[in-house]
């Protein structure tokens, strides 16, 4: 097996990734947006059922008052979030003023979402955006692309995502062959380091604030502060335990008599991976994938003690909006710069439910 | 995968390979190798550290890393136990600890009974709704908790409290059942301390959901009708099925989200840096103040590690009494 040929099939698995997680997204859609039809049709056919006889009309009722019982539930967890979402569009309005809990809705704008991403550092410093520019006979060929005119460079985006590339490029590689090792093969040691690994699953972010105090004295002493890449290995580190044991624990419920199979029929060792492992752990690659974003993208404490403020990754500019002073925040600002902060993420965690919650459920299955 | 084929050197690599602990069916060590590699260097290497720093008088990073400290032995230790702050942090984070933890408990059955529940439609929908919390940084849905406790008179739930304080006098309600607007939750200790265990029960009971969900869903059918055939009412049932059911996932859940809550940092930093007057400083924020604040690198290191050594029990524990490494053993 050359090495190309390894790479290629490595691509490929990334795009797969990459696929199955618009598709999750897709699917989520075409289920919201089909919902009101079935509900519909559950309403004909209560209707139904009720001039049948084959319900009472109590019965009916109990259903209702249930399920509106339910929504009130959602509403009122869901609260802080509308709340927020409904701040970021009142720029220039006070909040906290006598008209109540919610700004007023005919003052709603736009002016926050602009704030941020033309004068804050979310995308440029400054939200100085430059332009794209088209260079012709440089020495990066006939036809060169490249962007000009930010004379500030570029903002609190690109180191985001900077560190959460390092981290997933780090925790996948490390991630998705041990959980393999794991699920599959006897090794010495497996058990122990297995057990070890358990016993930190849940030591995320507090144990980085914990060991913040040796963390800062390691990494000055050996000059890695204000270093994104080892920030981004750093990140990768703290999610290797709990998504390598997600992934084995994903991995043990594929049958291994799929892969015997596959060797019955000439595959090699690398093609069970990729035909068979691969394809069917995708959904959770993908909770792997974004319990390992969420772990580089949202940590801020580590981020704003190694790093200087020019390499400030989002999280911590959005810390630094939420104390600009000590009890008052510019609210509107906030929630339109968390928003934007927050939404993808939380848009394909929403999406990939189904998988967050069969991966989370690992530890739940005796009962 | 091509480091682990044997290279040239046979007879020389076979007499090595004989005297290693392992033999080639080990190379699955090889996979697992480099992510143990790095966690160790970045989380297990810094926790020995922290152990070495509390054992000095380091009073900040330059001594630590000038090498201006001397070790002084269990010194830092032992000023903790006479430490009145020490003790007031310990005794305010168990607290924390147990009245989320109860509270998350009973909320997180609850709606996981509520959206599992036969009658409910579009539960699926509302499921995928709540768990939505988890999904957003902490640091963006802890501070819109602090705007929501805000002190200010029209504070989010100060206003709430005065529509409902206008409510009950319309219904000429007696005073005591009104509340005194504003209420300061930022600046009162225990005004404080519940805006805490709000904020910490609304960050964990999504996955405490999930995993309820996931067990109520296991317990098949057919135990229900037969329950409801012997004619058992709602509440033998729910005791009889449901809770058998639902009881390890419960524990389990417990210790982890236990786990966190001792670590909690973010809350008390961000909602008042633990005060006022450092009453409700959970042991982290504690450890960390002593040192950012105060200099004091040795004793904060002292903290965090008696810090990290309760919750190194709690993991201790989900793993022996919550089944947390089942499937470890198993093959």
């Amino acid at each position: 097996m050359s090495s190309r040929d390894s790479a290629a099939g490595l691509a490929a698995s990334a795009t797969a990734l990459v696929a199955s997680v618009v598709g999750m997204v897709r699917a989520k859609l075409v289920a919201l947006v089909t919902a009101p039809k079935r509900f519909a049709v559950m309403v004909q056919r209560a209707i139904y059922d009720v001039r049948t006889g084959k319900r009472s009309t109590w019965d009916v009722a109990k259903s209702v008052l249930m399920t509106l019982f339910g929504l009130a539930m959602v509403l009122v967890l869901l609260f802080p979030l509308f709340w927020i979402t409904t701040a970021s569009l009142a720029e220039g309005s006070r909040l906290f003023n006598t008209s109540g809990i919610f700004p007023d809705p005919s003052t709603y704008n736009l002016g926050a979402y602009r704030w941020v991403i033309f004068e804050s550092d979310f995308f440029f410093v400054d939200g100085d955006w430059g332009y794209p520019q088209l260079v012709l006979g440089g020495g990066d060929g006939l036809v060169s692309f490249r962007w000009a005119g930010t004379e500030t460079g570029p903002g609190a985006v690109f180191n985001s995502l900077y560190i959460v590339s390092v981290t997933l490029a780090a925790g996948f590689g490390m991630i998705v062959p041990a959980a393999y090792a794991f699920s599959r093969r006897q090794f010495v040691g497996r058990k122990r380091i297995l057990y070890g690994y358990v016993l930190f699953t849940q030591i995320g972010a507090g144990l980085s604030i914990a060991t913040l105090v040796a963390l800062y004295s390691l990494f000055s002493t050996y000059g890695l502060t204000n270093n994104l890449f080892v920030l981004g290995l750093f990140y990768a580190a703290g999610a290797i335990p709990f998504n390598t044991w997600l992934l084995k624990t994903y991995m043990d419920n594929i049958p291994v008599s799929y892969e015997e199979a596959a060797m019955v029929d000439g595959a090699s060792f690398l093609d069970t991976i990729r035909e068979v492992i691969l394809p069917l752990t995708k959904p959770g690659l993908a909770v792997v994938l974004i319990f390992v974003w969420l772990a580089g993208w949202n940590e801020f404490i580590i981020a704003q003690t190694l790093l200087r403020p020019e390499n400030y990754p989002l999280s911590v500019e959005l810390y630094n909006i939420a104390t600009e002073g000590r009890f008052s925040t510019p609210w509107t600002r906030f929630a339109a710069f968390a928003n934007l902060f927050a939404l993808p993420v939380a848009i394909v965690y929403f999406a990939a439910q189904r998988s967050v919650e069969d991966g989370l459920s690992f530890g739940g299955m005796e009962g | 995968m091509a480091s682990s084929q044997p290279g040239t050197g046979v007879s020389g690599l076979a007499r090595l390979r004989s005297a290693l602990p392992f033999s080639s069916r080990d190379w699955g060590l090889l996979l697992v190798a480099p992510g143990m590699i790095l966690f160790s260097s970045f989380m297990l290497y810094p926790i020995f550290y922290l152990f070495y720093i509390s054992l000095t008088d380091a009073t900040f990073a330059g001594s630590v890393i000038g090498g201006g400290a001397e070790l002084i032995g269990l010194a830092n230790y032992a000023q903790l136990i006479s430490d009145p702050q020490f003790r007031t942090s310990m005794g305010v984070t168990w607290l924390f600890v147990a009245v989320s933890l109860v509270v998350k408990v009973f909320l997180a059955v609850g709606i996981a009974l509520l959206l599992n529940h036969v009658r409910v439609a579009g539960k699926r929908y509302m499921r995928a709704a709540v768990i939505v919390p988890l999904g957003f940084p902490g640091i963006f849905t802890i501070t819109v908790w602090r705007g929501m406790f805000s002190d200010a008179r029209y504070g989010v739930f100060n206003t709430i409290l005065g529509r409902y304080n206008e409510f009950m006098s319309s219904l000429s309600a007696p005073q005591a059942l009104l509340f005194d607007v504003p209420i300061g939750f930022l600046s009162g200790r225990w005004e404080a301390f519940f805006a805490y265990v709000t904020t910490e029960v609304w960050l964990a009971y999504p996955f405490m959901v999930i995993i309820i969900v996931s067990a109520l869903q296991d317990v098949p059918k057919s135990l229900h009708e037969a329950a409801m055939v012997d004619g058992a009412g709602a509440l033998q049932r729910f005791r009889t099925v449901t809770l058998p059911a639902i009881k390890g996932p419960v524990l389990f859940a417990s210790i982890l989200t236990a786990a966190t809550s001792f670590q909690q940092f973010l809350i008390p930093w961000v909602f008042n840096q633990g005060g006022p007057s450092r009453q409700n400083e959970l042991i982290i924020v504690y450890g960390y103040r002593e040192a950012i604040t105060f200099n004091q690198f040795g004793l904060s290191a002292a903290i965090l590690i008696v810090g990290i050594g309760f919750v190194g029990l709690f993991m201790y524990a989900a793993v022996r009494y919550g089944g947390l490494a089942e499937g470890v053993g198993d093959e």
